[in-house]
């Protein structure tokens, strides 16, 4: 792991461990519902001030707690438009599939690549510190899935245009 | 009244007993107004500190006279003394110097503002800030559509910019946080009054 990534990791794990302290809390604008509030924000007091952890400009953590929900988006590096195009894709890949991922938000908030909704009945049902080690797991692979996927994509660019071009030699 | 999508109307808001208006003054500790001028006086005073080479004086200083009731300049200005300072003292005297300041007289409300600085100072430049500078930073517009509307406005290059204050204020988190313990980000985040 690079020298910069781990206190960057390390930052967001401490924060994500005190962000993810939920309590059940019902709905205080409408009767029998139980929605998140940081989604839903109709009662401004159970909203927690919004964290940002950031490596850099361009790499971001935003942790945005509330009573009984939290939201967390990353905002993944990218260094060309190369790599802006895959990032692209492979969140609406991810995105397609929310379900499957329990805690995945369907969009991202604006300004952030993959954005997560964690509420209080993910942390009563699964582990706590297993959705934060999750979290961060995603982050290292993800750096590591994108700039492998942009030497794939180089290389079979390279070999499209060596079979192409041989006719002509 | 008639070209108005009354489904997109918030009723909750129009009520004044709803939860929705709460009125979040109510949940703010009293602080007392500061004005701006007060703020550059305090933050020229503890710059002349830290140039004497009294850091740790500098940055207790800046901590406890934290101002909570400046409006968003002078609140600012109070940011940019303390990053100034936590960038001026060395990897090595950050321990020593938080321990001596958890240890004495109100160390944990200390360290806590402290806490604040820190997350606040790794907000600064946030994406909505980068918004405005997408559209007059022509250089690294694509020349022709991609095909990718959804995927549009993202400067490239000079990304890295802030990596390096960004660092410091990460080890100083790292330090703080092995210190007193992730209460302290709990309070950061429910603490109305806000730095």
């Amino acid at each position: 792991m690079s020298q910069s990534l781990r206190p960057y990791l390390h930052c967001v794990r401490s924060t994500l461990t005190a962000a993810l302290s939920l309590s059940d809390f019902a709905s205080q604008a409408s009767e029998r519902h139980n929605v998140p509030e940081i989604e839903a924000r109709s009662s401004p007091e159970v909203i927690l001030n919004p964290l940002t952890v950031s490596r850099n400009q361009e790499e971001r953590v935003l942790v945005e707690p509330s009573v009984n929900s939290v939201r967390v988006s990353i905002r993944i590096k990218q260094a060309d438009e190369i790599e802006h195009i895959l990032v692209h894709k492979f969140d609406r890949f991810l995105t397609q599939r929310a379900e499957a991922f329990f805690i995945l938000r369907r969009k991202s908030v604006p300004g952030y690549d993959i954005s997560f909704l964690i509420t209080n009945f993910h942390t009563e049902e699964m582990l706590k510190h297993k959705l934060v080690d999750f979290i961060i797991q995603f982050m290292e692979e993800v750096d590591k899935e994108i700039s492998e996927m942009k030497l794939f994509l180089n290389a079979r660019a390279r070999f499209v245009a060596e079979s192409f071009l041989t006719p002509f030699d | 009244m008639a070209n108005i999508n009354w489904r997109t109307i918030n009723i909750d808001a129009l009520e004044a007993e709803s939860s929705y208006n709460f009125d979040l003054s109510t949940l703010t500790p009293a602080v007392q107004p500061v004005s701006t001028a007060d703020v550059q006086a305090l933050s020229g005073q503890i710059r002349q500190l830290s140039r004497g080479g009294d850091n740790e004086g500098a940055l207790r200083g800046a901590l406890e006279n934290a101002p909570f009731g400046a409006d968003e300049q002078g609140k600012s200005i109070h940011l940019s003394v303390v990053t100034e300072i936590l960038q001026n003292i060395r990897q090595a005297e950050m321990t020593p110097i938080l321990q001596r300041m958890y240890q004495s007289e109100n160390g944990s409300e200390v360290c806590d503002t402290l806490m604040k600085y820190l997350y606040k100072g790794m907000a600064q430049g946030a994406p909505s800030a980068n918004a405005t500078t997408n559209a007059t930073n022509a250089r690294n517009v694509t020349p022709q559509a991609t095909g990718f509307t959804q995927a549009g406005g993202r400067n490239f290059g000079g990304g890295e910019g802030g990596g390096q204050a960004m660092s410091v204020l990460l080890s100083w988190h790292e330090k703080l946080v092995e210190m007193v313990g992730p209460g302290s980000i709990v309070r950061v985040m429910s603490d109305r009054r806000t730095v």
